[in-house]
């Protein structure tokens, strides 16, 4: 290994810097807001809706412009360079609240889609990958359903598959269970759960307390576009330091 | 006999319309008697269609409408293009693009149809060397490309912004985002009323008459010139755009009801 790859591989594969957003009104959505995430961790983001944690993760793939700070994911960084932000997009796959399938579709269509456009290959090669894919996340037999016809649950084990289909490093979950009928959030929580055990670098803003105790490696709070505080996973929902933080936990636990 | 209401109603109605219609047709005949109009249908029949040599051949008028449908379908097919372009244009980043597209608009929008055609006749068509018919076209795709763009721009914006996001975390560019996310969506939207469209090209066509494309309406002028046969001959061409935009109308409203189900 040379030095560089070395380094590359040693480096924290999410760098951000001191970002701040500002949306037009003004609101501030972050603030001085700085984390470093390592390969193969899992980080989950909890805090008070508008604390943040949204506007975050899609800062993190240039869904949204941050006004100030850098962001440099696997060594590249987030800037106006139009191609940097591709690859950047390409190296991350990002589930939604809201799903957000194509609708004209079909399953395996929308998994194919990007594998063909991006990556250029041919429709047999990307229905075999796509296929592992859907077997993995337990939709084999759905292929050639449209997504109206499928349930939530079945609709977002989707959406995961999609988003791994173009061999992303990084995971980003943006409430991904929060759109959920109560009896299909487990199965959701069970595609990520083999996620994480897999190794696979994930980002996770959500409400289930019990999956992020189980799975994440940290934990961080946010507040108001700030870091408030963030810890190692078992040692933060027991010793929680700052004020704010422990009001926020009593309410939800 | 006993009818229902709801029939006895639809008979009234009939009844109603009946009367309103003999009513017309009483004074159109009786106004054409005071001036002394002499009818003449038996004639009219040759115009749609002539025997030549035992082989049966489309009259003018039939040739006209053919011109007609032809204009009508290249101008449906530019203006689509058109307003694809200009829809773009408006939703683009780009100041100029989005200014240009603008002008455009508010140009073709607020001057008269038959001024524009004059001004591309007159003006354009010389500079350019291009022949009656295709000025013809331009016209009516520059102007309907317009309305358009509308009918286009309203169903992209109508896709919601999920499907963007979603396409862009994927890393599509901007081009595979429209062509293979956006537009399929949006053509749900669009479809129906661009259909609608057509009917209003297939009116509109009858404009360029005046710079001698001889469609439908120039061929029933050319043989009122000959003949005088006014009333007839106006009646048959209102006719035969009644039919064929009603046909469309129907296509339109078909296609409407499959993009809905479907």
């Amino acid at each position: 290994m040379n030095d560089q790859a070395k380094q590359e591989s040693n480096s924290p594969i999410i760098d951000v810097r001191r970002i701040e957003k500002i949306f037009p009104g003004p609101v501030v959505a972050l603030r001085d807001f700085f984390i470093t995430v390592e390969r193969g961790e899992v980080l989950v983001i909890i805090g008070p809706s508008g604390s943040g944690k949204s506007t975050f993760l899609r800062c993190l793939n240039g869904l949204e412009e941050i006004d100030a700070g850098t962001i440099r994911i696997d060594g590249i960084s987030l800037d106006e360079n139009e191609a940097n932000r591709l690859a950047i997009r390409r190296k991350i796959g990002m589930v939604f609240q809201s799903f957000n399938l194509f609708p004209h579709l079909t399953v395996l269509g929308n998994v194919d889609l990007a594998q063909r456009l991006v990556q250029k290959k041919s429709r047999r090669q990307a229905a075999e990958f796509s296929r592992r894919l859907l077997e993995q996340v337990g939709l084999a037999d759905m292929e050639d359903r449209y997504p109206h016809q499928l349930s939530g649950g079945q609709q977002q084990r989707v959406a995961i598959a999609r988003a791994l289909a173009m061999m992303p490093k990084i995971m980003l979950f943006d409430e991904a269970t929060s759109a959920l009928d109560p009896e299909m959030i487990g199965e959701v929580l069970d595609v990520m759960r083999q996620l994480a055990r897999d190794g696979m670098t994930m980002v996770v803003v959500t409400h289930e307390m019990g999956f992020a105790r189980e799975v994440s490696d940290r934990i961080l709070f946010m507040d108001k576009g700030r870091l408030v505080e963030e810890g190692e996973s078992q040692t933060f929902f027991r010793n929680p330091r700052h004020a704010r933080t422990r009001e926020f936990l009593q309410q939800i636990l | 006999m006993k009818w229902s209401p709801r029939v006895e109603n639809r008979l009234v109605d009939v009844a109603k319309f009946v009367v309103v219609l003999t009513a017309c047709a009483y004074l159109l005949l009786r106004g054409s008697a005071g001036i002394g109009y002499n009818w003449q249908w038996q004639t009219i029949p040759s115009y749609l269609l002539t025997v030549d040599g035992g082989h049966l051949r489309p009259g003018p008028l039939l040739r006209g409408l053919l011109v007609t449908l032809e204009i009508t379908f290249f101008s449906l097919l530019l203006s689509a293009l058109i307003g694809l372009g200009v829809a773009l244009l408006r939703l683009s980043g780009s100041f100029v693009g989005r200014l240009l597209a603008r002008v455009y608009l508010e140009t073709i929008r607020n001057t008269p149809l038959l001024v524009q055609i004059f001004f591309l006749y007159f003006v354009m068509a010389p500079i350019l060397d291009i022949g009656r018919f295709a000025t013809g076209v331009l016209a009516l795709s520059l102007f309907e490309g317009a309305y358009a763009s509308e009918i286009i721009r309203a169903g992209i914006v109508a896709v919601p912004i999920g499907q963007w996001e979603a396409a862009h975390a994927l890393g599509l560019r901007s081009f595979d985002t429209y062509r293979a996310v956006i537009i399929p969506q949006a053509m749900r939207r669009i479809l129906p009323p661009l259909t609608s469209q057509a009917v209003s090209l297939l009116k509109d066509s009858a404009l360029v008459s005046t710079i001698a494309v001889y469609e439908l309406t120039m061929e029933g002028r050319t043989i009122i010139a000959e003949t005088f046969l006014t009333f007839e001959v106006w009646f048959t061409v209102a006719a035969i755009y009644l039919v064929v935009a009603l046909f469309l109308s129907f296509v339109a409203d078909q296609a409407g009801k499959y993009l809905r189900i479907s």
